[in-house]
């Protein structure tokens, strides 16, 4: 109520301000009066007031009720009475109230300003706080703090000190290095480093600038040089005339020069090397490529990527294969075995066939006789095979001459004991057994001979299995292959003209410089050629068979020479290298009886002198077999007319039908006069 | 008694395959076999070693030495003195020292004697055999001029010259005194060494037996010893009594010419141009005969020490 009443009155000052202002100030005054009051008034003492009034209202109501039980007038006058002191008991009481009231009021404001107050510290204290924790935080993000310039590398001191201007350094050249000279050397090095950096990142775009420069300078020369090609094409066309009117065949050159870069790798060498000796010494041979371009370079690409060997040796797996398979129902194992002699004829034809290109030399000597040989080179063997093949003209019709001339012997052992028909490639027995061939020599006819010296001088050197062809001399020199076979077709030629001659029973003549008996009554009835079988059959041979003197590759001939009654049958071997070993002459001699080399020492004599002492040389070729029959001749003269004079009257002049205690007849001839 | 046969291995036709040994000898100490061939060498083989082929591999079995006396010049004679190796080939007769022999150096000869001629030059006379008298030293050298010469070995001259053939000699004999020869006419000379002059003469090929027109007249071989002497060549081998000169046996050995006849203690060595080398009794049996391989024999040498051996050698 008092509430009311002072919100009341605060309205009425608020509402009549002008004729409140007295009042209103009166209003203050009181409220002020009474603010004193309540202040100075302790409460304790009040709160006892109130006590007591409370009590003494409680008392005077409890008497009022009595009195009023008592309803009598007395009683109504104490009423009054004590009404009105009740009310000013209750007046006191709103007084105490309102003092109250006031207490509570002023308590309450103290309490809030101090709240305040408590409010304010406690928020610096927390300010604090946070300030110092956000100190804390920011002292360690300082500590943690790197620096951009630690990462950056710095030139050791001692450099920086020599290498940087005089300005920067001379500081800290002298004295003692303080903490904080020590950050002035680090900001001056960095300061350097940092225009030191610049510099070269200038220099760097120099550089790219540059580089850029080339590149485009190559590019721009490339193109012109692509365009070159074209113009030289042109002016090579242009120039064609020109070449066919020098007579230089460029053209014809640089063709054969393409293939040649086509062919495999030994008979490359062999081309190059034959091309080379062919135009330094400008003789009478041709080297050509022979085969089509297209294959080979179809060849070439498909065997570039392939390792052609892998496949063969894949052949024991895909053996194990077929065997397993085999166990199977016996119509697939028809079947099986019928692809797999498929596989078998497959493998051989792999492992035989031979590059398309091949290169042929070509040799003229005299007039119409040419020798071809063709090398052939087998990849899968890694061999170079040979295969030759002479023209003659027509001139030559001895059937014994064509055959000292004719293909397969012409190379036979153009070097000791080199026939061909092994390969001299230790390896390709076992190729060939794998595959279910017998010998290398078997197929010698389909793949041609294999000869050591066409191995060398293609560049492939095989370990031979013989080690005493280690001392033999080096044929790897083409110059001397070339020549070997030039000597050996002279004189096979030669041999076959003689050969030609000695057909037709007419000892070939003999050139002036040899000496030889002129005068011979015996003449040479007969000449064919001979086999091997029969030769060995002949008692005359069986010394020289059993010493190993001749064998069965050499060539065989029989010459029959006669003198009415007695006749001398000469089995005559021709080695291969004719004439470096003189022709080998077997004499049976069948007068009275058969004489021979093994049971009568005169035609043993005979033998001698005319197996031993011939020239060996190229030259001697044309002449070394007539010469001999010639002497063959009058030996057999000699012979007869110094055993029986009176059945065969001396022709040929000696001087002595026997000497010395071996009683040989003279069989030496000396030029001197007629002859003897 | 053994024997070797001589061959040579080779794979060149060349002139060793026609080769021919003519004369053998052997070295004083008899270890070492000295042989001369057609072609004017001379080869020298350690005997041991061919003996005994077991203990001997092929590279000690070839020649210890060989050496050209003179390019193709037969080498008809070889003859052992104690000092050297004489050798007589066509025209001339050298002597070797041993040592030159033994050693592998080059070999000089030590002397050389000319045979005398009186022919041109044409052909060359050989001496075809030689023989040694041990007393006297002196060497009897049969030739091919027909005449039979003595050489004193000290004076190395040809002191005397016997006429008494009208072909070359084959073969010569001595024992002390008396020297037998052979030759291609096909007589049989006796003579004494003190007369110098032919005491007997013998001509087997006047004995129908014994001779044989086809192979003709000449003598290769004989020998002699006390009271026995035997020849053959042409006609049969046959045996001749010496005082006598009656024909005793005449051996019925299967041949086509007789280069050797010797005799040896109470056997006689026969040998030629046939299958088989003989050892014969006086009585003319067949005691041992000895398959050859070579065509013909032409010498035959044997010792008793330090090996016990016969040599034969001949055309192979």
């Amino acid at each position: 109520m008092v509430k009311d009443s002072t919100s009341i009155k605060k309205r009425r000052k608020n509402t009549a301000p002008t004729e409140n202002e007295g009042e209103g100030d009166i209003y203050t005054k009181v409220v002020e009066f009474e603010e004193k009051e309540s202040a100075q008034r302790a409460a304790e003492d009040d709160a006892n007031i109130y006590f007591d009034l409370c009590k003494n209202i409680r008392n005077y109501l409890a008497e009022v009720l009595l009195l009023k039980q008592e309803n009598t007038n007395e009683s109504r006058g104490r009423i009054q009475k004590g009404l009105s002191e009740s009310c000013v008991m209750i007046a006191v009481l709103k007084k105490l109230n309102r003092l109250d009231k006031f207490r509570t009021i002023t308590s309450r404001e103290n309490l809030n300003t101090e709240k305040q107050k408590v409010d304010s510290t406690n928020l610096q204290y927390h300010n604090l706080l946070y300030e110092a924790a956000h100190l804390a935080s920011e002292y360690t993000k300082c500590k943690q703090f790197k620096s951009k310039d630690e990462d950056i590398e710095l030139v050791p001191v001692e450099t920086f000190l020599q290498l940087a201007p005089e300005l920067m350094t001379q500081q800290f050249k002298t004295g003692e290095l303080t903490d904080a000279k020590r950050h002035q050397l680090h900001l001056a090095m960095l300061e350097w480093e940092l225009t030191q950096r610049k510099a070269q990142a200038q220099l760097c775009d120099t550089f790219e600038e540059e580089k850029k420069h080339l590149a485009t300078d190559i590019v721009a020369l490339k193109n012109r040089l692509e365009g070159i090609g074209p113009k030289l094409t042109a002016v090579l066309e242009a120039s064609k005339p020109l070449q066919e009117y020098l007579g230089l065949p460029i053209d014809k050159i640089q063709a054969e020069h393409r293939l040649a870069y086509l062919l495999p790798e030994p008979l490359y060498l062999l081309y190059a090397l034959t091309d080379a000796y062919k135009q330094v010494y400008n003789i009478n041979m041709e080297v050509e490529i022979l085969g089509d371009y297209d294959e080979a370079n179809q060849w070439k690409e498909m065997h570039q990527s392939l390792d052609m060997k892998v496949d063969v040796e894949s052949e024991p797996e895909a053996d194990q294969q077929e065997i397993e398979e085999v166990v199977e129902v016996v119509k697939k194992r028809r079947h099986r075995k019928i692809s797999q002699v498929d596989k078998n004829e497959e493998k051989k034809k792999v492992l035989l066939e031979s590059h398309p290109l091949c290169v042929q030399i070509t040799m003229n000597v005299k007039s119409g006789f040419v020798l071809k040989v063709k090398f052939m080179f087998r990849p899968q063997l890694n061999i170079v095979t040979v295969t030759s093949s002479t023209d003659v003209p027509n001139t030559i019709t001895a059937n014994t001459a064509r055959e000292a001339l004719i293909g397969e012997s012409i190379l036979n052992e153009l070097l000791d004991e080199d026939f061909g028909t092994e390969s001299p490639n230790p390896s390709t027995s076992y190729q060939l057994q794998r595959v279910g061939f017998t010998s290398f020599a078997a197929l010698v006819p389909k793949l041609g001979f294999a000869y050591n010296w066409a191995q060398k001088i293609c560049g492939y050197d095989f370990l031979s299995i013989d080690k005493n062809q280690c001392n033999k001399p080096d044929p790897a020199c083409v110059e001397l292959i070339i020549k070997s076979i030039y000597r050996r077709l002279k004189s096979r030629i030669d041999l076959a003209l003689q050969l030609q001659h000695l057909e037709q029973n007419l000892i070939p003549t003999i050139p002036d410089t040899v000496e030889y008996p002129k005068n011979a009554e015996s003449t040479l009835t007969k000449w064919v050629l001979y086999s091997w079988q029969n030769y060995c059959q002949l008692p005359a041979t069986a010394q020289l068979i059993e010493n190993e003197i001749v064998q069965a590759t050499d060539l065989f001939y029989s010459a029959t020479i006669s003198r009415p009654k007695a006749t001398l049958q000469a089995v005559i071997a021709i080695k291969n290298n004719y004439p470096l070993k003189s022709p080998i002459f077997s004499l049976t001699l069948k007068y009275n009886g058969e004489f021979h080399g093994g049971n009568s020492d005169e035609i043993r004599d005979m033998e001698r002198a005319v197996n031993l002492g011939w020239s060996t040389a190229i030259s001697s070729a044309s002449w070394v077999l007539s010469a001999q029959l010639r002497h063959l001749c009058s030996f057999l003269d000699v012979y007869l007319e110094s055993l029986t004079p009176s059945v065969f009257p001396q022709k040929t002049v000696f001087f002595k039908s026997v000497s010395g205690r071996n009683r040989r007849k003279p069989f030496k001839f000396r030029k001197i006069g007629a002859g003897i | 008694l053994r024997q070797i046969i001589y061959q040579k291995e080779l794979k060149m036709l060349n002139k060793n395959f026609y080769n021919t040994i003519l004369s053998q000898t052997f070295t004083p100490c008899g270890n070492y076999l000295v042989l001369g061939d057609v072609y004017g060498q001379i080869w020298v083989f350690h005997l041991s070693k061919i003996i005994k082929p077991d203990n001997s591999t092929q590279q000690e079995r070839l020649p210890k030495n060989v050496f050209t006396i003179e390019e193709d010049v037969q080498i008809n004679s070889l003859v052992t003195t104690d000092n050297f190796l004489v050798v007589g080939t066509e025209g001339n007769v050298y002597g070797y020292h041993w040592k030159v022999i033994k050693s592998m150096k080059e070999c000089k000869p030590a002397w050389k004697v000319t045979i005398p001629s009186n022919r041109d030059k044409l052909e060359k006379c050989d001496v075809n055999c030689m023989t040694y008298n041990k007393s006297t030293e002196s060497l009897y050298l049969g030739c091919g001029d027909n005449n039979i010469y003595l050489m004193k070995m000290e004076a190395g001259e040809i002191i005397q010259t016997l006429n008494g053939h009208t072909n070359y000699i084959h073969s010569l004999c001595n024992i002390g005194n008396e020297l037998v020869s052979g030759g291609e006419d096909g007589l049989v000379n006796i003579w004494d060494t003190r007369i110098k002059n032919i005491v007997n003469k013998i001509e087997p090929s006047k004995n129908d037996k014994i001779a044989r027109p086809e192979l003709g007249k000449w003598i290769g071989a004989v020998g002699f010893n006390e009271d026995w002497l035997v020849c053959g060549g042409g006609p049969r081998l046959s045996m001749w009594h010496l005082r006598t000169l009656n024909t005793s046996v005449i051996f019925p050995i299967e041949n086509r010419g007789i280069h050797i006849a010797e005799f040896k203690e109470n056997r006689i060595l026969a040998g030629g141009t046939a299958d088989y080398f003989y050892n014969l009794n006086i009585n003319g049996d067949v005691i041992s005969e000895i398959p050859i391989s070579s065509v013909t024999i032409f010498s035959a040498i044997h010792q008793d020490d330090p090996f016990n051996v016969l040599c034969l050698a001949g055309s192979s």
